[in-house]
C-alpha cells in the first residue's frame, strides 16, 4: 500500500502546476515548460484544439440558423451570459451558460466566463494597451487602494517580451501615458476617425485619438510561421477561433508552443477544488482535483504552482484552500483575501453623425477600432472624482437602403444601396476604485456539483463611477459637438459590473504582507511557492485592456521562479 | 437541432414539395418543425403568400424561390418571445378573412401587386384607432423584418448579388467612392 502511494505520488508528480489554460495560464506554461520545466496544466473545461474545434469558423452567414441570433428560448435560460455583445450564434458554445456554473449575485454582477482550452482568450476582443506610471503610481498618488510594488521599469521589458511573441499591430504614438511597444504595422484609421483625430490634437491639448493597438498579426511573417499562425485576414470572425491563427489566443500561439518543447501535459476535465499546504514543510505541495465528469478526486503535486484561473476563480480556489495554518484561505493571513474587488466601468456611449468626407468610404473589413487614451486627471487632479476613463471610438460611412415599401419598389431599394453619412461612436473604459467592501467570499451553504462552495460576489459602483458617468458623457458630447458631429446620443446603460469582463483584484500585489497578499513578483508572501499571475493579482484597474498586463506579469513571475530555483 | 430533422422529414414524406391538392386544410396537424407556433400547412401557405407578396421576383430571384418562408418561420418559433409569437400566429389566422370581407379576396388568392396594395393598406391604418387588425399589422410587419432580413444573408443573395467574402484579406481606411464601381456591402 506504501508503495502503491509512492507510485501515485511519483507519477504525479511535476516541477509545475498551472492551473487555467487561458489567457495568462497559457504564458505561465510557455514559459515554464521553455525553461524544461515538467509543467502539468489543469483545467477544468473540455479540449478546444486550434482550428480542428472551431466548428464554426468557416461557415458563411446563411448557414446559421438564425443567422447569429441566440434563440428567446436559450436567452430567457441564459439571462446573463445572453448580456455579453459575443455570445452569438457563431461563438456560444465558447461561453459558460449560467445555469452551468451558478454563483450567488449579493448585487448584480455579470460574471461572464469561458471553460475550456484558452479559456477567454478564443473570445476577446483583442485590445492591447499597455500601462505606464501614471497607472502604476495612480494608487500611491490619489490615496486609494495600497501602492503597486512595481513600476512601468520592471514591467516595460517584459511587455517587448510578450508583444513580439503575441504579435501586435499598432503605431507608435510617443505618448508617455501610453508607451509604445514592439508594433506590427498599424491598421489604418477611417477617414472620419483620422478626421477627428487632426481635429481633437489641434483643439484639445493632451488629448489624443490613435488606432488601438490590437493583437493581430500584420507583419513579419516568417517569424510567426515559427508557431504555425500567419496573417490576420481582416475577417472579423475572430470570437470563432482564427484557422489563420490572425489573432492571439492561447490555442494557437502558447499552448502549441509550450506542447512542442515535450514538457507539458495539458490535463482537460480537471476542476481544481484547492491548493494542498503541508505545515511541516510549510509550503503548498500540489493541488486537490476533482474530475469534472467522474466527479473523482486526484490529488497531483509539485513545488512550484501558478494560478490562473481568471480573476474570480483564482479567489474562489485560495478561499477554499482551507488548512490549520490557513484556515481563511490559502495566504490569507490578513484577512483581505477575496477583497478590493474592481473593474472597468462600461456604462456610457455617445454616438453621433458626420456629413463632411462624403466622398471617401472604407473598404474592407477591420478587427479593431479607434482609441482615446485616458486624458482626464493625468497630469494632476482636475475633477471633484478620482481617475479617469479612456474611450473607444470608431467611424464608418453608412449604407442606406429604402425598404419602406413592399413589392417591386422593395426588391429596388434592396439592389440599390446608397451611402449615407459617417455613423461615429465611442464607448467608455473607466478605472474604477478598489474598495474592501467590493469582495468576493464563499457561500456558507450552498456547493456545486464538484462540492465546491459557490462564489458569493458583491461588488458595485460608487458615486466616483457615477460622476466619471457624468463626466465622459460631457466631455465626449462637447468634443464631438465642436468637431462637427451631428445627431450626438448618449447613453447610460447602467449595466452590471463584471460585463466588461476585466474583473480584477481581490489578492493584490504590495509592499506590506499587512495590507496586500502577493509581493513584486507575484508570489503570495505567505506561501512564496504560490504565483497568482491574472486578473486576480491587480492592487488598481487602470483604463487600459488588461490581458496584456496579465501576460506580462505571468512571463516575468515564471522568470522569477526560474531564477529562485537556480539558487 | 430537431426542426432540421423534421423539416427533413417532412421533405421526405412531401416528396420535397408539398404535393397536398388545394383542399382544406384546416383540421391539419400544427407542423412539428414549429412547435412553438401551432401552426398548420394551410398557414404556411397564407406565409408563403404573403413573403411572395413582399418580394415578388421581379428583379430578382423571388421569395419562395429561395425558401424565405421557412427561415421566416423558424425565427418566428424561436427567437420571438411569447407574447409576440401568439400575436404573430393570431395576425396570420385572421389575414384571409379579413382580407376577403375588406377586399373581396382571401390574401392567398391575390396576385402579387394586389397583395401588396392590401399590404399597404393595412399597414397605412391608424394604429392608434385601428384595433381589429393589430395582430395582422403585427404580423406583416414581423413577417416583412424577418423576409428581408433572410433575404440579405441568404446565399443567393450574397453570393450573385453583393457577394460576401469570407477572407477579404485588408482594410483600407479612405478609399475615393468614385473609384469603387459598386457598394462592396460585405467587405
Ligand atoms: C467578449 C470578450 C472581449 C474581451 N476583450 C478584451 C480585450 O479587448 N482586451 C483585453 O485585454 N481583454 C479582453 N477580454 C478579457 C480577457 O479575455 C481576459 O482578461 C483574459 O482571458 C483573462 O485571462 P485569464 O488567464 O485570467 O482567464 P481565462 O482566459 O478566462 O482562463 C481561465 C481558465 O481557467 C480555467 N479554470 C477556472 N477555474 C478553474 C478551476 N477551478 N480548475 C481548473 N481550471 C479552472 C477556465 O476554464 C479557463 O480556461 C475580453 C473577454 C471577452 C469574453
Amino acid at each position: 500500500m506504501a508503495n502503491l502511494n509512492t507510485k501515485h505520488r511519483q507519477n504525479n508528480t511535476y516541477d509545475a502546476i498551472v492551473i487555467g489554460s487561458g489567457m495568462s495560464g497559457g504564458w505561465a506554461a510557455k514559459e515554464l515548460t521553455e525553461k524544461g520545466l515538467k509543467t502539468l496544466i489543469l483545467e477544468r473545461g473540455r479540449e478546444v484544439k486550434h482550428i480542428k474545434d472551431y466548428p464554426t469558423t468557416n461557415k458563411y452567414p446563411w448557414e446559421f440558423e438564425h443567422r447569429g441570433q441566440i434563440p428567446a428560448e436559450v436567452q430567457k435560460e441564459n439571462p446573463i451570459v445572453s448580456r455579453c455583445y459575443a455570445f452569438r450564434e457563431d461563438a456560444q458554445h465558447f461561453f459558460v451558460k449560467d445555469q452551468e456554473h451558478p454563483y450567488v449575485q449579493e448585487q448584480p454582477f455579470d460574471w461572464i466566463r469561458g471553460y475550456q482550452t484558452g479559456g477567454k482568450s478564443l473570445l476577446w476582443a483583442r485590445h492591447v494597451q499597455r500601462w505606464s506610471d501614471f497607472d502604476f503610481e495612480g494608487p500611491a498618488r490619489d490615496g486609494f487602494a495600497v501602492d503597486w510594488p512595481i513600476r512601468y521599469k520592471d514591467l516595460a521589458p517584459w511587455y517587448s517580451y510578450v508583444e513580439k511573441f503575441v504579435g501586435v499591430s499598432g503605431n507608435k504614438d510617443g505618448l508617455p501615458h501610453l508607451p509604445d511597444g514592439e508594433f506590427l504595422p498599424p491598421m489604418e484609421l477611417s477617414a472620419v476617425e483620422h478626421y477627428f483625430k487632426s481635429f481633437v490634437s489641434k483643439k484639445y491639448k493632451g488629448r489624443d485619438v490613435i488606432i488601438a493597438r490590437c493583437a493581430h498579426i500584420t507583419g513579419n511573417e516568417e517569424y510567426y510561421a515559427k508557431q504555425g499562425r500567419t496573417l490576420c485576414q481582416h475577417r472579423v470572425l475572430c470570437q470563432r477561433g482564427c484557422p489563420f491563427g490572425g489573432y492571439f489566443s492561447s490555442n494557437s500561439a502558447t499552448l502549441p508552443w509550450a506542447m512542442n518543447t515535450g514538457n507539458l501535459t495539458l490535463q482537460h476535465h480537471a476542476v481544481v477544488h484547492s491548493i494542498i499546504y503541508d505545515e511541516k514543510k510549510e509550503k503548498a505541495v500540489g493541488v486537490k482535483v476533482i474530475d469534472a465528469q467522474s466527479k473523482e478526486e486526484t490529488e497531483f503535486y509539485a513545488d512550484l504552482i501558478f494560478l490562473n484561473a481568471s480573476a474570480l476563480n483564482t479567489n474562489l480556489i485560495l478561499l477554499n484552500s482551507i488548512s490549520n495554518r490557513f484556515p481563511e484561505g490559502l495566504g490569507n493571513d490578513n484577512g483581505l483575501l477575496g477583497k478590493y474587488i474592481a473593474f472597468h466601468n462600461y456604462r456610457a456611449g455617445v454616438s453621433g453623425q458626420y456629413e463632411g468626407l462624403l466622398e471617401y468610404t472604407t473598404e474592407g473589413r477591420r478587427p479593431t477600432s479607434a482609441y482615446i487614451p485616458r486624458f482626464r486627471n493625468l497630469m494632476k487632479q482636475e475633477t471633484d472624482f478620482l481617475r479617469g476613463y479612456a474611450a473607444g471610438f470608431s467611424g464608418s460611412r453608412g449604407i442606406e437602403r429604402d425598404l419602406s415599401d413592399v413589392g417591386e419598389n422593395l426588391e429596388k431599394g434592396i439592389l440599390n444601396p446608397k451611402y449615407g453619412v459617417w455613423g461615429v461612436g465611442s464607448h467608455m473604459m473607466g478605472e474604477t476604485i478598489p474598495k474592501e467592501e467590493s469582495q468576493v467570499g464563499l457561500d456558507p451553504k450552498q456547493t456545486d456539483e464538484w462540492g465546491i462552495p459557490l462564489l458569493k460576489v458583491n461588488v458595485g459602483y460608487d458615486d466616483n463611477d457615477e460622476k466619471m458617468v457624468k463626466d465622459y458623457i460631457e466631455q465626449v458630447s462637447e468634443m464631438f459637438e465642436a468637431a462637427g458631429f451631428t445627431n450626438i446620443r448618449t447613453r447610460d446603460d447602467h449595466r452590471a459590473p463584471g460585463l466588461d469582463i476585466h474583473e480584477m483584484g481581490g489578492v493584490r500585489m504590495g509592499k506590506d504582507p499587512k495590507t496586500s497578499l502577493l509581493n513584486k513578483w507575484n508570489q503570495l508572501h505567505a506561501v512564496p511557492n504560490v504565483y497568482v499571475t491574472d486578473g486576480a493579482c491587480m492592487t488598481s484597474t487602470g483604463t487600459q485592456n488588461p490581458s496584456i498586463t496579465y501576460m506580462a506579469l505571468a512571463a516575468r513571475a515564471v522568470d522569477h521562479a526560474i531564477r529562485e530555483r537556480g539558487k | 437541432m430537431n426542426r432540421r430533422r423534421a423539416l427533413q422529414q417532412l421533405a421526405m414524406v412531401t416528396g420535397g414539395l408539398v404535393l397536398i391538392p388545394s383542399c382544406d386544410f384546416s383540421k391539419e396537424e400544427a407542423l412539428k418543425a414549429y412547435q412553438n407556433l401551432g401552426i398548420t400547412e394551410a398557414d404556411k401557405q397564407v406565409l408563403t403568400s404573403v413573403v411572395n407578396v413582399i418580394l415578388p421576383g421581379k428583379n430578382l430571384k423571388g421569395a419562395e424561390e429561395i425558401s424565405l418562408q421557412d427561415f421566416v418561420l423558424v425565427m418566428a418559433n424561436d427567437c420571438m418571445e411569447e407574447k409576440e409569437q401568439k400575436s404573430f400566429v393570431k395576425g396570420l389566422k385572421e389575414l384571409d378573412n379579413y382580407t376577403k370581407k375588406q377586399f373581396g379576396k382571401v390574401f392567398t388568392d391575390m396576385d402579387a401587386p394586389t397583395g401588396a396594395d392590401a399590404f399597404r393598406a393595412i399597414l397605412a391604418a391608424d394604429t392608434a384607432t385601428e384595433k381589429t387588425t393589430e395582430n395582422i399589422r403585427h404580423f406583416l410587419g414581423t413577417t416583412k423584418k424577418f423576409a428581408i432580413q433572410g433575404y440579405m444573408t441568404s446565399e443567393y443573395f450574397l453570393t450573385e448579388i453583393s457577394p460576401y467574402e469570407l477572407v477579404p484579406g485588408g482594410f483600407k481606411g479612405k478609399v475615393n467612392i468614385e473609384e469603387t464601381e459598386i457598394i462592396k456591402t460585405n467587405g
